[in-house]
């Protein structure tokens, strides 16, 4: 059995979203993908919709540094103080909630604590997550800032990766989006197109 | 009614036209004082004798070396640290409920070489105690309140203590440089402004005890403390010229030159900067010969920790660095004073990034000097005292009724 990895922690939290701030800096988990935050009594469920990296500091920009250099690698070896200046930060769309083996695709009591640390799911717990695909709603109708078509994709794709059959799972998901979509085939054939 | 900028412009451009005017003049002086300079290079030793025996009513530098030597630098070391401190505070006020004074002071450490990495932190520190916010004499007959300009001083004692901390810290066997802003000089204290058991307390249990821990750190390991001056404003080696230029030994301006109408020899450089000599004298990476200081209060306070300051020219600015005796006594360390300074402006685009980043760290922003004396009031009436405030205070922020 897989271990979720611990990818963040919390530094803003809502009903419908949180976000969280990663350990590492430029790797925050990939768009799509599913992470959970420990929500007592279960957990809370979250599909990553956008990340960015920034100064920490809101009146300090990074400038050009490598004119001069050859690796990349090289201008924050030369400039150490850089990785404590700089931040990744991920946002992530909550999709439903866990208690023990159960799952409940729809909105959690109580938004997310801050501080608390976010995970990573392993693909056994995404395949289990996606067993039922009626999150899927919830994250169609999503006001986000990013095109939320792209991130419907993103999180199929992702999650397509948790079964042998990948295809199988995409058809069935495809399925899915032709009911919840079925007033707006511009819309549907779209996401079909980025599920390749 | 806002200020009347169509008549200030007028000024303005007459100001700016005398400035012109008198840049012909400046540059003159310029290379006079430049050529005394290298005429007097080669009388180290009488240039000494008429110093020590000279009476002026301006500072003068002791002189080390050769006045025109200048010294490239020397290859920077592959692994090294860098120390950093700077601070700012929030200062006493009046017309609040509590007296006390918050200093807060940014720490930096950032190693370079096989292994970089960085730690950047800040300090706060709230004084209240009345033996924390008051200086008293042993009798406790005389008292000094600390705010204002005497608090300006603790800061800067309270920088060197953070640095000489962090030196403890760090690992021994690479060499170390650490770095303050603005002068090891207290000058706030100088002038006989405040009676001697500030001076005690501010230097003695002060500055000298931290600067003496440094020196302790530093046997049998290279570590250096210097301070870092931008653009500085000293005329301390242009007046060695001036009394190179008397006519008079021993030098004594108040016997000879007391009337204010007689012409001076030495005022054909006097009013020129230390820097602008310096920045003509020294190519990019250079720095100048060692000085020391004869301010008084460094004479009369510092001991064995005298004051030196030597003028580097780096890619942005010419600068001036001052190091303790300790530091300015062993050739290795000043080399990597020097070398390691130049290295940190090229990394901090044209000022050492230690010490900027300590900045940042140490900054106090207006939003942050209000939420302070906001959770002091807050805190106070939570512990149930009457929170009283000047009403001069109240009128001007009426938060609660």
């Amino acid at each position: 059995m897989e271990i979720a990895a611990k990818v963040g922690e919390v530094i803003e939290a809502s009903t419908s979203e949180f976000v969280a701030q990663c350990y590492q800096l430029h790797e925050p988990p990939p768009l799509g993908s599913l992470v959970k935050t420990k929500n007592a009594p279960g957990e809370t469920y979250g599909i990553v919709y956008h990340a960015e990296t920034h100064s920490l500091e809101p009146g300090r920009r990074p400038i050009a540094r490598g004119e001069e250099v050859k690796e990349e690698e090289e201008i924050f070896r030369n400039n150490p103080q850089l990785a404590k200046l700089l931040c990744t930060d991920f946002r992530a769309l909550v999709v439903g909630y866990g208690e023990g083996n159960r799952f409940f695709h729809y909105l959690p009591p109580r938004p997310a604590r801050i501080h608390s640390f976010v995970y990573l799911c392993s693909m056994d717990e995404a395949r289990n997550f996606a067993r039922s695909l009626n999150f899927l709603s919830l994250l169609i109708e999503a006001n986000l800032a990013v095109p939320v078509d792209e991130i419907v994709a993103a999180s199929l794709r992702h999650f397509s990766q948790a079964y042998d059959d990948q295809q199988a799972f995409l058809v069935k998901a495809g399925k899915e989006l032709a009911l919840l979509l079925s007033g707006e085939l511009k819309r549907l054939n779209s996401i079909l197109r980025r599920l390749k | 009614m806002s200020l009347d900028l169509a008549q200030i412009a007028i000024q303005i451009d007459s100001m700016a036209a005398k400035l012109q005017a008198s840049e012909e003049e400046r540059k003159q002086k310029l290379d006079f004082a430049l050529n005394t300079l290298r005429s007097q290079s080669a009388n180290l030793a009488s240039l000494k004798r008429k110093i020590e025996t000279g009476k002026t009513t301006w500072l003068v530098a002791g002189i080390e070396d050769k006045l025109d030597a200048h010294y490239p630098a020397p290859p920077s070391p592959e692994d090294f640290i860098v120390l950093a401190t700077d601070g700012s505070h929030i200062d006493v006020d009046r017309h609040r409920s509590a007296r006390c004074f918050v200093i807060n002071i940014g720490i930096v450490r950032l190693n370079y070489g096989q292994t970089p990495s960085a730690f950047l932190s800040s300090l706060p520190m709230l004084h209240f105690k009345e033996e924390d916010v008051v200086l008293s004499s042993t009798t406790g007959s005389q008292q000094e309140t600390i705010e204002g300009s005497l608090l300006g001083v603790k800061r800067s004692v309270e920088e060197c203590h953070l640095l000489a901390e962090l030196a403890k810290e760090v690992e021994a066997n690479l060499p170390t440089v650490a770095l303050l802003d603005g002068s090891l000089v207290l000058w706030g204290l100088a002038g006989q402004v405040y009676p001697a058991f500030v001076a005690d307390a501010l230097l003695e249990n002060g500055l000298l005890k931290h600067l003496e821990e440094l020196r302790q750190l530093s046997k049998g390991r290279q570590l250096a403390l210097a301070s870092y001056i931008s653009f500085p404003r000293s005329t301390e080696v242009v007046n060695v010229l001036r009394l190179a230029l008397c006519p008079y030994e021993p030098v004594d301006c108040d016997r000879y030159c007391a009337s204010k109408t007689k012409e001076r020899d030495c005022d054909n450089v006097a009013g020129l900067l230390d820097r602008e000599l310096f920045e003509q004298l020294l190519t990019e990476g250079e720095c100048s010969a060692l000085f020391s200081s004869h301010s008084s209060i460094v004479k009369e306070h510092y001991r064995e920790h005298q004051i030196y300051f030597f003028y580097v020219k780096t890619a942005g600015e010419l600068v001036r660095v001052e190091v303790p005796q300790w530091v300015a006594e062993g050739r290795r360390l000043l080399d990597i004073t020097h070398t390691i300074i130049l290295d940190q402006c090229r990394r901090g685009q044209g000022y050492p990034v230690a010490l900027s980043e300590a900045h940042e760290k140490a900054v106090i922003t207006a939003a942050d000097r209000d939420q302070f004396w906001q959770l002091v009031e807050r805190s106070l009436a939570r512990q149930d005292r009457m929170v009283k405030s000047s009403a001069k205070a109240k009128s001007k922020r009426m938060r609660w009724i």
